[in-house]
């Protein structure tokens, strides 16, 4: 056998595109940096500098010297408090991910997510302490979080198996209720916090009721940050996920569903109570990053959400387009783009950029990420084309299926791949 | 040699590489003016990519090709359209929620000041209909109509934009007689009119009756262009597949023994319109018999094959399966005793995107053998899968790691068939199990039903072929409208009558 070109190798093409789709990204930013800079007199060359410095490097800033020049290094406070922002996307990055390997957009993420910020909030504060031990309330209140989630997920699967209405649609209208209603019970209930009432609107943190996330020895290893264990919880929710659709005959049963619908029932397999319990489970994973958010102890939740769905909810799209769908992967996207926003927070405090470039960065690299499908397909050509000289090369079967060739063909396959006959091309 | 003039299109010395195989190897098609020229070949053998280069959708390394004489080039499936070559493929390409003229005039829409002109196109596409028997219904979806009808309508859709260069990819797949004689007519009239026609099939009788000539292809080379009135079908197949090749079945009388199936007065409500698809239909299949229910595409035979499956449910009656009532088990249960070759083997057959491995066991992953604890029992499934693939000759690039999708149909269909025989249940329910197949695959898939049956058994076929009807089944029932109005014996009856009983001239 000759050896295969290393452009043959999917997974080796699929993180290439991911890796060029982060480059790009980062460099659209330096370049918006660039124009800023020089444009604005308060700015100038050194700050143009530093500024792009931080975006590809923000993670390992300690600051500034005595001569002002900025220092690198080790910074345990941004590393802790990168894992912790990763957690909860990381959850809403599987959450996309696994619906999308059993063939449904789940665009549900947000209203999942404040659905399991609910109910783990209420739980979490309305079992008093003194009766039931924290750590045992902290259970109870992740995993009654991780079922309203999952039955807000269902509703949306449901309308699918059932009445046919797509998951897209039912999902936005979904997350809209989800907003509302959450806003109307944390308006009739009693779980405003009223002590530190200088913030209205907030619920009490669950650190009230001396619930709190356990901190592992995480917060001495990245001393002044927020990280607790809730990042190891992520990923073994991440290792569970790859188990599910790798490993087991739930995992098969449920990519058969997405990929062809048609055939599955042919096979005997349950499509319905399939398609429900795939947005169930994504609902589930969705629903736990609220959890492993607000039972952090030390994070309040803004409760008159009626306007708006919160982008940790939206963001798992792109963080599991990034990872194209792997939910190990998932674990590095969602890192990456909370390492992002460090990097944002870095640069408004070390230079007189604000923060929101950093945000300018995060969506090139978000537009991007919907194009990786199109970078593979480059790689794939490339491949192609070596491959035609070396005449002795393997067999390579022509493949018929012309992959989507524009972002907006990625968008459609995302759409079409429950219900096209041939089931969608699984990125 | 001939004057080159004679030739509208010339395909002289094709070769075309993909890595690692050499699909077409120095191929020379010439094809006269007003001629019907019959490319023969197995599935593999080249035809599609020789076809693919004529179409501009690869571009071969070595040769070329020559329009009246002169030298094209045929960059994209745009300027093969300049040139006046249309083709009708074998997979319809059709947009299937659009209603059957819109498919026709895709494309080619005339318009005027932007909007379409749908009553001048309805005119023009009424008239090729008429004129050419193509029946079809102008306002139907794609969706909703007829395999049989959908091919009907690519044909249209060729017409209409009246090309010069005609190639048809596999047409009487899904043809009654009748209509093959028909399309035979038509393609007769089109060549008369200074069309000429390139014939993809694999049809003997086809290809004997209606082509002029014939070039056959065998492994990605050429073997030879003859005559079709200096040649024997014998003489054609043995060209096509490297040796003699049987052409009728080998099979001893049935020897029916016990009730297998039992279908008492099935009726099935239709998704298309307010009547039943499927009317009061009853018969018996026993262990050790091929019941073949004959008939045109689109009479009931596929929603009935729904409602037995469980694919669809039954509005009334009732089927016994082994002496046990299964009217409205699911489809799990049902497959307990019962394996089903299905009719549409990439919507419901296999799920292309997985591997063949994936697919070999697509009923059978939970069973002990293939799971611990619902995890999956990877190496029991590559040994099975493996095993089934050496057994039953399945072909692929990689072995049981192969995506189905790029499989040829020829062993996508083994693939199924293999499965569907090794669950080992005691009905098969064989839809169409060679549509589209070559020679090769076709002895092949009726010597493993015959020995199937001859295990004992029972056998249900539907199929639209009536050599295959004819010669593989021990007993015919013919359905028409959706009801059985014929039950015959092979080999007391013949094709002519076979052929009143499924155009509902003829009754029992």
């Amino acid at each position: 056998m000759e050896k295969k070109s290393i452009f043959e190798s999917d997974s080796f093409r699929s993180v290439l595109a991911s890796l060029i789709s982060i480059l790009f990204g980062m460099a659209v930013g330096a370049v918006i940096i660039a124009i800023v800079g020089f444009r604005d007199p308060t700015l100038g060359a050194k700050s143009v500098g530093d500024g792009i410095k931080l975006v590809f490097g923000g993670l390992f800033s300690t600051g500034r010297n005595a001569e002002g020049a900025l220092t690198w290094g080790f910074n345990s406070a941004s590393v802790g408090n990168m894992l912790f922002r990763a957690t909860p996307l990381i959850m809403t990055g599987l959450s996309v991910a696994m619906a999308y390997k059993t063939g449904l957009f789940n665009i549900g993420a947000p209203g999942q997510y404040l659905m399991g910020t609910m109910v783990s909030l209420i739980v979490a504060l309305s079992i008093p302490s003194w009766v039931v031990p924290p750590q045992i309330i902290w259970f109870i209140a992740f995993f009654a979080g991780m079922l309203a989630g999952a039955l807000w997920g269902m509703i949306a699967g449901a309308m699918k198996a059932f009445l046919n209405i797509n998951e897209v649609l039912a999902c936005i209208m979904t997350n809209w209720i989800a907003a509302n209603l959450v806003t109307f019970v944390f308006d009739v209930t009693s779980y405003k916090n009223v002590v530190e009432n200088t913030k209205s609107g907030y619920i009490y943190k669950t650190s009230f009721n001396n619930v709190q996330t356990a901190k592992m020895g995480l917060d001495k290893i990245f001393a002044g940050s927020q990280i607790n264990a809730g990042i190891l919880v992520a990923v073994l929710f991440a290792i569970g996920v790859y188990v599910l659709m790798e490993k087991t005959t739930l995992g098969f049963q449920l990519k058969a569903c997405g990929s062809n619908r048609h055939a599955s029932r042919y096979a005997g397999i349950r499509d319905r109570r399939n398609i429900v319990l795939s947005m169930g489970i994504a609902g589930a994973l969705s629903a736990a990053g609220a959890a492993l958010y607000n039972l952090a102890g030390n994070t309040e939740f803004f409760w008159s959400t009626y306007q708006s769905l919160p982008a940790i909810g939206f963001n798992g799209i792109p963080v599991a387009l990034l990872a194209l769908c792997n939910p190990i992967g998932v674990i590095f996207a969602a890192m990456f783009m909370s390492m992002l926003s460090i990097a944002g927070l870095q640069l408004s405090n070390l230079t007189a950029y604000n923060e929101y470039i950093t945000d300018v960065i995060i969506s090139v690299i978000v537009y991007l990420s919907a194009f990786s499908l199109f970078i593979r397909t480059i790689l794939k050509n490339v491949g192609k084309k070596e491959q035609t000289v070396n005449a002795n090369a393997e067999p390579v079967p022509d493949e018929p299926a012309k992959e989507p060739a524009d972002g907006a063909g990625e968008a459609a396959a995302l759409d079409e791949s429950s219900n096209t006959e041939e089931g969608g091309k699984q990125a | 040699m001939d004057n080159s003039q004679d030739y509208v299109i010339e395909m002289l010395h094709i070769t075309k590489v993909f890595p690692g195989i050499i699909a077409n190897d120095d191929i020379t098609l010439q094809l006269r003016r007003g001629e019907i020229h019959a490319l023969l070949g197995e599935n593999g053998a080249g035809k599609s990519t020789l076809m693919s280069v004529l179409f501009g959708l690869y571009q071969p390394e070595k040769g070329e090709i020559r329009k009246n004489g002169q030298k094209v080039e045929i960059r994209d499936p745009n300027d093969a359209t300049a040139l006046g070559i249309g083709m009708v493929h074998q997979h319809f390409k059709l947009v299937e929620v659009f209603t059957v003229l819109e498919n026709i005039i895709l494309g080619s829409e005339t318009t005027k000041m932007g909007f379409i002109q749908k009553a001048e196109a309805r005119k023009k596409v009424e008239e090729l209909s008429k004129r050419y028997g193509l029946s079809v219904d102008l306002d139907a979806k794609v969706e909703d109509i007829t395999v049989g009808m959908q091919q009907r309508v690519e044909i249209l859709k060729m017409l209409y934009r009246d090309n010069e260069i005609l190639i048809f990819d596999e047409p009487t797949a899904v043809l009654t007689p009748q209509e093959i004689d028909e399309l035979m007519k038509v393609m007769k009239n089109l060549v008369a009119e200074g069309k000429s026609i390139l014939f993809i099939s694999h049809k003997l009788n086809e290809i004997m009756a209606v082509s002029d000539r014939v070039t056959v292809l065998r492994k990605g080379k050429y073997v030879g262009t003859i005559d079709t009135k200096g040649t024997t079908k014998q003489e054609l197949s043995s060209m096509m597949v490297g040796r003699p090749v049987q052409l009728e079945i080998d099979k001893t009388p049935a020897q029916p023994k016990e009730e297998i199936l039992k279908v008492e007065n099935v009726c099935i409500k239709s998704h298309v319109h307010d009547r039943d698809a499927v009317h009061n239909v009853s018969f018996t299949v026993h262990a050790g018999e091929i019941v073949c229910l004959a008939g045109i595409d689109g009479n009931g035979q596929t929603e009935f094959i729904y409602g037995l499956t469980g694919l669809d449910r039954l509005s009334s009656g009732s089927i016994t399966l082994c002496g046990e009532d299964i009217s409205h088990a699911s489809i799990h249960d049902k497959g307990k005793k019962m394996s089903h070759i299905p009719e549409d083997r990439h919507k419901h057959g296999l799920v292309l995107d997985f591997q063949l491995q994936e697919n070999m066991v697509l009923q059978r992953f939970e069973e002990p053998q293939f799971q611990n604890h619902g995890f999956i029992n990877r190496s029991a499934v590559r040994q099975y899968s493996d095993r089934l693939i050496k057994e039953y000759d399945v072909r692929s690039g990689q072995g049981s790691v192969t995506i189905a999708r790029s499989m040829s149909g020829g062993n996508q269909q083994k693939a199924i068939i293999a499965r569907e025989i090794d669950r080992d249940k005691p009905l098969i329910v064989a839809v169409q199990p060679t549509r589209g197949l070559d020679v090769g695959a076709i002895e092949f898939i009726h010597s493993q039903i015959v020995k199937e049956r001859d295990k004992g058994k029972a056998v249900l076929l539907v199929s639209l072929e009536l050599d295959e009807v004819m010669s593989l089944s021990d007993r015919i029932l013919v359905m028409h409208n959706g009801e059985i109005v014929g039950e015959l014996d092979p080999k007391k009856t013949n094709v002519q009558e076979l052929g009143l009983y499924m155009a509902g001239a003829k009754h029992m």
